[in-house]
């Protein structure tokens, strides 16, 4: 199989990840307001619970260490990373959702981000440390015979039919009842519970599904590229996810598709091969993450509502009775 | 909206009793006691920082008292948090417009109904007929409301893009949407062209006609005068008298404070 | 001698690094309103910028750090003009304000990495003999920072209470709309804020950078949610409070660390700041009026 061919099927994978990401911030910062500086941190302990679990038990005397071992199925350790993230979300919500402002719910995600970053970085008999979980096993590589290119290939439709139910979800979030008082709270907190509506158990529900999304996206990394250590999560990482929101378009998850093709595919991937300059290895990294931290501000400058904006709703999508549609026409025709 | 409903007129819906709240040292609103008649159009009024606006939050439920007991509609509501009190049917406005700027007129009445059984996370992901359905319902009702507030064609502009008297009527109307039993409507007047005092007096008298009891904070003692069958005198943070116009201005004490000094340039902020 | 005396001892250096740094971050945030989650960078700043003044350009410490710490305030500035004020202007949203400040972190850190770095670095001075005094010990230059810390919050006190500047400053914190009415210079005084703030960042990573010895591009932003505890602890944009808050932080953390092990001393910070949060949020000394 064409090396070309193959490397396209990992940016393609790399693309639906990314763009559940996107709609796992968007739910949080677009539907609710919810300032999460600490996105990646979920999208890390659903990958290491994921990875973790579908790994075997370690193996006495190699010196890595890590807990489960389970050599658990994809379905279930997916399952596990999920709950794992949603756990971890609930946790940093029950602390940080209680305050109302923002700049203090920023803090303690932020802080709650660094914190696990130490604790895992830290306790080596987690999740093997600074050094990472490696050589998760492939998921359906026995079951269907596959290879390494043909996993590649299999794996765009794995990620591509769960990021397609997520994008599917979180449109009909965005339109449901809840998704409409999440926006309210978004709007204005103290207008929102004036009107009886639970800010803090709304934004906990955003939060939590966020953090689940980030999960998702967590687990399917490890599952695809078989690792994950801190370096890969750190909070550079976090501020690739708002980027792609914000360039894209907060509150739209289409923007947030636009955002992950441009910003953490095209731009990353273009970047990733210029030789290294003046035999510095980071200084590539480097720029790229100045330029992306540039771009973000420039647009938040120029066009906060990213290169998709939100849609305005529109209710006449509802079948109306036939009285107030014969008005609403007559309306229209009068131009009222 | 309800068609006018029999309500037991006389009877208190709100009763306030020694409220006290203090904001470092400063005591605010300083044994506060009044009661509101189920069906009346109350107005609240005193001069600046007489702890008005307090009041409105104290039994909003956005601050809790130090001292002192709220009692809504013979449920002791001292306290709790202001999404409860208004599921219960007490909703208040705020001094500012605040509207939900970057959605529709239309959603910003439509988003809060109360009950709307699309709000769990169940329905919201995987009832959404059921969502569809009740949505229908809600956005004639709505509409009905809009048009009956002129804003019919606003619609589908986003509420941030309306001019500030378009958005005191989307502030009365979305307070009208939410159905409310006791509406504290704070200030809803403040920096408005006298046309719009009008229609908006207008609006507020007939949803208390509709059986909806009013308490509005009012500096414009003209418009107090012609709507509003009680008045709540502030002064201090305590309540300095109660009764209708006509006596209070017989009451040389709450001449002196306030009324004295406000009616001659009685619409000036 | 007690651990624990030499543990308070460290607390009293730790809290004075912290003072300096959660001042400058009060001091703005008072007066502009809003978190800069940049701070972080500044504080790193401060310490690379005397590293290059006096090891590969060979001034006296002394000199580079004093020419540094106006440095930190001018970049400060410039950032707050150029970055941050655009959106200030805009008015509306609080939140953007916020995720410009994250970006900028992020932007300034690789910044410095690409000029630095990824290394970590020392300055030529070291910590100096070891000086007992009564049941505590210190190194020299741990009772430089100490007194350097004592002093600048002397001059903040004398500041804010004897200064027009000062004056201004609190009436902006007070009240903006009302500063703005009354006639205050609003502009100079965002400005003026900035530098100071940029100055004390940059006071802060040196005193920093000499109590922990061996540093690099990341170590401000290691300390920044010490730094968020400390400021929140105190009661957010209160300067006193903040001094109090950095105070009890240091001292806690490095006492603690006696019976929890010193791995974990930001770990206690963060306790205290969801402690804090949970029970506290208005800080130790909370914000009159402010309701």
């Amino acid at each position: 199989m064409s090396p070309i061919l193959v490397y396209l099927a990992t940016l393609v994978v790399y693309f639906f990840i990314y763009n559940i990401f996107g709609f796992g911030l968007n739910i949080q910062f677009g539907y609710a307001g919810i300032l999460d500086f600490a996105f990646i941190t979920f999208m890390a302990v659903g990958g290491y619970l994921y990875g973790a679990a579908a790994l075997p038990h370690e193996t006495p005397g190699s010196q890595i260490y890590y807990v489960l071992g389970l050599s658990w199925s994809f379905p279930l350790a997916l399952l596990l990373g999920i709950l794992g993230a949603g756990a971890v979300g609930a946790l940093v919500g029950l602390i940080a959702l209680k305050r109302l402002r923002s700049d203090y719910l920023a803090i303690v995600t932020l802080a709650s981000g660094t914190l696990i970053y130490g604790v895992i970085g830290n306790f080596t008999r987690l999740f093997d440390g600074w050094e990472g979980l490696m050589g998760v096993p492939q998921p359906f590589t026995g079951a269907l015979n596959l290879n390494a290119n043909t996993f590649v290939l299999f794996f765009v439709l794995v990620s591509g039919v769960i990021m397609a139910i997520l994008w599917f979800f979180a449109n009909r979030l965005y339109r449901s009842p809840l998704g409409r008082a999440m926006r309210a709270v978004r709007e204005d907190i103290d207008v929102a519970e004036a009107y009886g509506k639970n800010a803090f158990k709304l934004r906990m529900t955003a939060m939590v599904i966020g953090c689940i999304y980030a999960g998702i996206g967590g687990a399917l990394t490890i599952a695809f590229i078989t690792a994950l250590a801190p370096a890969g999560w750190s909070t550079g990482e976090t501020f690739v996810i708002w980027a792609l929101l914000l360039i894209g378009g907060r509150g739209n998850n289409l923007g947030a598709v636009v955002g992950s093709f441009l910003v953490a595919v095209l731009f990353t991937e273009a970047t990733r091969y210029l030789p290294a300059i003046g035999g510095n290895p980071n200084l590539i990294p480097d720029l790229r993450n100045i330029v992306i931290g540039v771009l973000l501000i420039v647009t938040l400058r120029f066009r906060p509502q990213g290169l998709v904006p939100e849609p305005k709703t529109n209710f006449f999508a509802v079948p109306l009775t036939s009285r107030v549609l014969r008005r609403v026409r007559h309306e229209e025709v009068v131009g009222a | 909206m309800p068609e006018a409903t029999p309500v037991d007129r006389g009877t208190p819906i709100l009763q306030l009793d020694q409220v006290v709240r203090s904001f470092g040292g400063v005591r605010a609103v300083d044994g506060c006691s009044f009661s509101i008649d189920r069906g009346s159009l109350t107005a609240l009024i005193g001069p600046n920082g007489a702890g008005k606006s307090t009041v409105v939050n104290l039994v909003a439920g956005a601050l809790k008292p130090d001292a002192g007991s709220i009692v809504y509609g013979g449920v002791d509501i001292t306290g709790v948090v202001s999404h409860r009190i208004a599921g219960r049917g007490l909703i208040r406005t705020f001094q500012l417009s605040r509207e939900f700027a970057r959605m529709t007129v239309l959603e910003n009445l439509v988003v809060v109904a109360r009950g709307q059984s699309g709000e769990s996370l169940f329905n919201a992901l995987l009832r959404p007929r059921l969502c569809r359905r009740e949505d229908r319902v809600l956005v004639e009702r709505a509409i009905d409301v809009l048009d009956r507030f002129g804003l019919a064609a606003q619609r589908d502009m986003y509420a941030g893009d309306l001019s500030g008297g378009q958005k005191r009527l989307v502030e009365l109307a979305r307070a009208v949407m939410s159905e409310p039993e006791l509406l504290i409507l704070d200030e809803p007047m403040a920096g408005v062209n006298p046309a719009l005092i009008d229609l908006l007096g207008g609006h507020i008298e007939s949803l208390c006609r509709n059986g909806i009891t009013v308490v509005m904070v009012e500096h414009n003692l003209e418009i107090v005068e012609r709507i509003c069958d009680h008045v709540v005198v502030m002064a201090l943070g305590r309540t300095l008298a109660t009764g209708v116009m006509s006596d209070l201005r017989s009451n040389s004490e709450v001449v002196r404070a306030y009324l004295g000094e406000r009616l001659d340039e009685p619409t000036v902020r | 001698m007690s651990i624990l005396w030499l543990s308070l001892g460290f607390g009293l250096v730790t809290a004075s690094i912290l003072a300096l740094s959660s001042v400058g971050l009060s001091l703005q945030f008072g007066v502009t309103n809003y978190i800069n989650f940049a701070y972080g960078a500044f504080l790193s700043l401060g310490m690379l910028l005397t590293w290059t003044l006096t090891r590969p350009l060979h001034l006296p410490f002394w000199l580079g750090a004093a020419l540094t710490i106006p440095i930190c305030g001018l970049v400060a500035v410039v950032v707050d003009r150029v970055v941050l004020e655009p959106f200030v202007r805009r008015g509306g949203n609080l939140l953007y304000l916020l995720i410009v400040t994250f970006g900028l972190s992020l932007i300034l850190d690789n910044i410095m990495q690409a000029a630095w770095g990824v290394g970590f670095f020392r300055f030529a001075v070291g910590q100096g003999a070891d000086l007992h005094l009564g049941p505590f010990q210190f190194t020299v230059a741990q009772l430089v920072i100490i007194g350097v810390a004592a002093a600048v919050m002397v001059g903040v006190h004398l500041l804010l209470t004897r200064t027009r500047l000062g004056k201004a400053m609190r009436a902006m914190s007070d009240n903006p709309a009302l500063a703005r009415v009354s006639g205050i210079d609003t502009k100079r005084v965002t400005m003026s804020t900035w530098f100071l703030s940029g100055c004390l960042a940059g006071a802060a990573g040196i005193a920093l950078a000499l109590n922990i010895v061996s540093f690099q591009t990341t170590s401000g932003d290691d300390l920044l949610f010490v730094v968020f505890a400390a400021v929140i602890l105190g009661g957010i944009g209160q300067t006193y409070g903040a001094m109090l808050g950095a105070l009890v932080i240091g001292v806690v953390t490095e006492v603690s660390a006696v019976y929890v092990g010193s791995a974990y001393k930001s770990d206690v910070a963060f306790l205290i700041l969801v402690v804090v949060l949970l029970v506290r949020p208005q800080g130790l000394i909370p914000a009159l009026g402010k309701a």
